[in-house]
């Protein structure tokens, strides 16, 4: 079992940690339901330094990419992320990914933990001209400060006033290269709670100093660290898919609700003919929200029902302590899937409402 | 974790408080943290037969769903209705507000195989 640079932190903290993708990660420090609003409402520390980054360089890069992935990679300015799934001849999914342009011919991929050695192999197995890739997983680290008060916080630890009015001016989506207490790092105006807030790339051995300040400058604003409980109920209240959940090498872009990522203009990517025949023939499985009626939690793998028939099974569930419901993903046939259709969920035998509704569940005001 | 005096114990920490004939039964502090966050719990019908250290109903927490066992058998005379709108009492008051369920005891001698408090204690240390 691997530890992240932040272990000891974690501890300390009072994390409770738990194996997860080959780590040693806090799943919750002081209670799932505490972090859950403290993101929502102030702000949350999470220690992403499992998942692994990637870099990747050289002039051949772009094309590369763009041969084995649905979005458009060439086409990304500098100072831009973009989310990308790597696909399968079937169409299905390796990863879901973010690229983030550094230079014009440099890029970080971050790629979800349970995934790393998976797409080390695929991508180290598809050498090209031009391209160049370096491995960091395990030494490079990933802090993400999430919520309304993210970027006051991150902003504060900022040596001058233009930092901070750049860091400040950020879009969505971009980052771009600054330094904390003098450690060089990469922002990046990106996360996975449907909150404002920055991811923080910087080497490992740099991560517990950095880690620590954050706690101290947010300390004021109400900053709690974070685990991956809490993180996984964000997600999926901000409609982001969990690759095993929404997306697996058989579930497609288009079955798990990332039709907007798929570039069917792009002359050819692996996987591509699979998406057009699985778009034109329209009768595939796909992932719907749900949103239960009464108190009782979905969990995954339970079977959802219509008028008395199984039409398919919840994939991620949680209570949605910001929509005030129980919530949840399911992949169903296509005849169940409109927008308000009623089903049901067997929990124990017994049947309980959901309706389908529109993601996400949450967005932020 | 606290285990208090004047309770009984059993090894899946659930607590005993015994009131006359009837009993009352709930998580221990130890479960209630081990758990995290309870979101819903599903209990035993009023009338219900249990048997000793049969699965009478589910803890569902934020990370997963739990069987309830009842330390010792009996008929189920009150269930605390109170778990309906804030299941996280159990976490908050385990051994008081958050009681579970109570039954009329049927066995005097099943008590005898459950655990007093510092035996209870050093259960939970040793599963640290």
């Amino acid at each position: 079992m691997r530890r992240t640079a932040l272990y000891d932190e974690h501890v300390a903290l009072g994390g409770r940690m738990v194996p997860f993708a080959g780590f040693e990660m806090p799943v919750q420090y002081a209670g799932i339901l505490r972090e859950h609003d403290a993101v929502r409402k102030r702000a949350g520390l999470f220690d992403l330094s499992h998942m692994a980054q990637f870099e990747l360089r050289g002039p051949g890069v772009a094309a590369w990419a763009d041969a084995l992935t649905i979005n458009h990679v060439a086409t990304m300015k500098l100072g831009q992320a973009r989310y990308n799934i790597f696909t399968n001849e079937g169409g299905g999914a390796h990863d879901d990914v973010l690229f983030y342009r550094l230079e014009a011919e440099r890029w970080l991929l971050v790629v979800n933990a349970g995934n790393a050695q998976k797409m080390w192999e695929y991508l180290r197995n598809r050498p090209a001209p031009g391209v160049t890739l370096t491995n960091h997983h395990g030494e490079a680290a990933l802090i993400a400060v999430q919520g309304p008060h993210a970027c006051a916080i991150v902003s504060s630890l900022l040596a001058s006033a233009a930092e901070r009015s750049s860091l400040e001016a950020m879009k969505y989506y971009t980052c771009a290269p600054g330094e904390i207490g003098g450690v060089p790092l990469l922002f990046g105006r990106t996360g996975y709670t449907g909150e404002d807030g920055f991811e923080l790339f910087l080497p490992g051995e740099e991560a517990p100093a950095v880690w620590r300040r954050i706690l101290a400058a947010g300390a004021e604003h109400g900053l709690e660290p974070a685990g991956l409980g809490a993180r996984d109920m964000l997600r999926l209240e901000a409609g982001m898919p969990l690759y095993g959940f929404e997306l697996a090498e058989d579930l497609s872009p288009l079955a798990g609700g990332q039709r907007w990522a798929v570039k069917f203009e792009k002359p050819d990517f692996t996987g591509k003919a699979a998406l057009v025949a699985q778009a034109a023939e329209d009768d595939y499985d796909r992932i719907v929200a749900l949103s239960l009626s009464g108190r009782v939690p979905a969990r995954s793998g339970y079977r959802v029902f219509r008028a008395g028939e199984a039409v398919g099974e919840v994939r991620s569930a949680s209570l949605g302590p910001s929509v005030g419901a129980y919530i949840a993903t399911a992949l169903v046939r296509k005849s169940a899937s409109a927008l308000g259709t009623a089903l049901q969920i067997e929990v124990r035998g017994a049947l309980h409402d959901a309706s389908v509704v529109a993601l996400p569940f949450y967005r932020r005001s | 974790m606290t285990q208090p005096d004047g309770l009984l114990y059993s090894k899946e920490h659930e607590w005993l408080k015994i009131e006359g004939d009837v009993g009352v039964v709930g998580i221990t502090d130890y479960a209630q943290d081990s758990l995290g966050d309870i979101v819903y719990v599903e209990l035993p019908r009023v009338g219900a037969q249990l048997k000793q250290s049969a699965s009478v109903g589910v803890i569902e927490s934020v990370k997963a769903v739990s069987d309830l066992f009842t330390p010792v058998g009996g008929e189920v005379v009150e269930v605390n209705t109170a778990l309906d709108a804030d299941p996280a009492l159990v976490n908050r008051e385990p051994f008081g507000g958050g009681w579970l369920f109570k039954l009329k005891l049927a066995d005097a001698a099943e008590r005898s195989s459950l655990l007093g408090p510092s035996d209870y204690g050093a259960l939970v240390a040793a599963e640290h």
